[in-house]
């Protein structure tokens, strides 16, 4: 089971990885595509996803989120 | 069952702590295990000995490191006078003493399980490389030297800053080679020779605390990472964690080695790859944290010994917070007096 299989996200976004005990913080868009990721969901679904989730998604949709899978590989969680 | 009277050492509840409040307080929280608990102290300022919800009594033994004679004969008066069944050894300046005369002791009616000779040994900073890649887990580059000039070529292949360790005991960090020699010195003054200079490793300090039962099987491990430490490096906060690497590293020990009784693998997790750094062949001084998360390792050892039915570990969740705190104890001179005068209380 890969890291980001095995953590442990709660409703405000507080993210525990009991593999190494490290802790953080997401908002409820990271909240969002965290939880879709671990659906096992590609990134093309969840830029659609978000558009759903929220009305007011920005263009550079595709690209944060592209940004954030950046940001959870080189903490070496996926 | 009838109770058993378990010795602990190690109640120094310092700043610095030993083990035996820990393992004490564990021993007690097993309803099943009717114990009464004699802390075995070395100074009547041992925080333990005033802790009579945890020690039922306690007494002062002289110094493991001068008359072993004396030393045995204190715990026979022990057994003699008032029964002592069993000795659970915390500290590291005891143990060889205490796995010296096991046997003696058994046949005196005192058990203990402790490692053997041989098993005490693996814990030499030059026996861990070979213990790290049995176990399949890193070691972190190590140079073993033995004079000035073998210092300082090992400081250049190592690199600065770089560790200097003793032996056994004693690990420090070194930011200029003169200050290496400084440390060098001072191990080989009070520890001898041979000194080890360790790269340093960058990451996250993660433990795996656990009892073998001699034969190849774990009797449990728990698996922690220290979050925040007091200055002289002892686990303030910490939380459980579930590295399979190191955990699998850990059964691999107990299995390879046929480890007998408590141990602590302390090692430093970077990048994904798990370093050992030290064996501890006792309980360390967090130990109640496994207590905690339904882990009861000094229980589970004791009954191993005394052939009593062991506890069903389940398995422990990660993410149990540990904290630490200090608190303040006022009680009368009349303990003082009695452990001070009369050497128990």
């Amino acid at each position: 089971m890969s890291r980001l299989h095995q953590l442990a996200i709660n409703e405000e976004g507080f993210i525990f990885d009991p593999a190494t005990g490290e802790s953080f913080t997401v908002n409820s868009t990271g909240l969002f595509i965290l939880q879709e990721l671990k659906e096992n969901k590609s990134t093309e679904e969840i830029v659609v996803a978000l558009s759903k989730e929220f009305e007011d998604a920005p263009e550079t949709t595709e690209r944060d989120v592209i940004d954030f899978v950046a940001h959870l590989k080189t903490h070496r969680l996926m | 069952m009838s109770k058993i009277t378990i010795g602990i050492t190690g109640i120094n509840a310092v700043d610095n702590p030993g083990p035996g409040v820990g393992v004490a307080r564990s021993l007690k929280e097993d309803k099943e295990l009717d114990v009464k608990i004699f802390g075995l102290a070395y100074d009547a300022m041992e925080p333990g000995i005033y802790m009579d919800w945890l020690i039922d009594k306690s007494f002062i033994l002289p110094y493991p490191s001068g008359d072993q004679t004396a030393y045995l004969e204190r715990l026979y008066y022990i057994k003699k006078q008032y029964g002592l069944d069993f000795i659970i050894s915390n500290l590291d300046a005891e143990l060889p003493l205490f796995i010296k005369y096991q046997n003696e002791l058994a046949s005196n009616g005192i058990q203990t399980f402790l490692p053997t000779q041989e098993q005490f040994r693996l814990r030499g900073k030059d026996r861990l490389i070979d213990v790290a890649e049995k176990i399949n887990i890193k070691f972190p580059a190590s140079k073993v030297v033995t004079s000035y000039t073998e210092l300082e070529k090992a400081v250049d292949e190592l690199g600065l800053p770089v560790m200097v360790k003793g032996a056994f005991y004693k690990a420090h960090r070194a930011y200029t080679t003169q200050e290496a020699t400084g440390h060098y010195n001072s191990i080989v003054a009070e520890w001898g020779y041979p000194v080890i200079l360790q790269r340093v490793v960058a990451g996250d300090e993660m433990n795996v605390i656990g009892v073998g039962d001699g034969e190849g099987n774990s009797l449990g491990l728990v698996a922690i990472k220290k979050m925040w430490i007091t200055s002289s490096g002892k686990i303030w906060t910490g939380i459980t964690i579930k590295n399979e690497d190191m955990l699998t590293a850990a059964e691999s020990f107990i299995q390879r080695y046929k480890w007998r009784g408590g141990f602590e693998l302390e090692c430093i997790v970077s990048e994904g790859e798990v370093h050992l750094i030290e064996i501890n062949p006792r309980f360390p001084a967090w130990c109640f944290f496994a207590t905690g998360v339904g882990i009861n390792l000094p229980s589970n050892l004791v009954r191993k010994a005394m052939g009593i039915p062991l506890l069903e570990n389940a398995d422990y969740p990660a993410g149990k917070l540990y904290v630490r705190y200090t608190y303040e104890l006022i009680t009368d001179m009349e303990p003082f007096q009695l452990i001070s005068t009369k050497g128990e209380k």
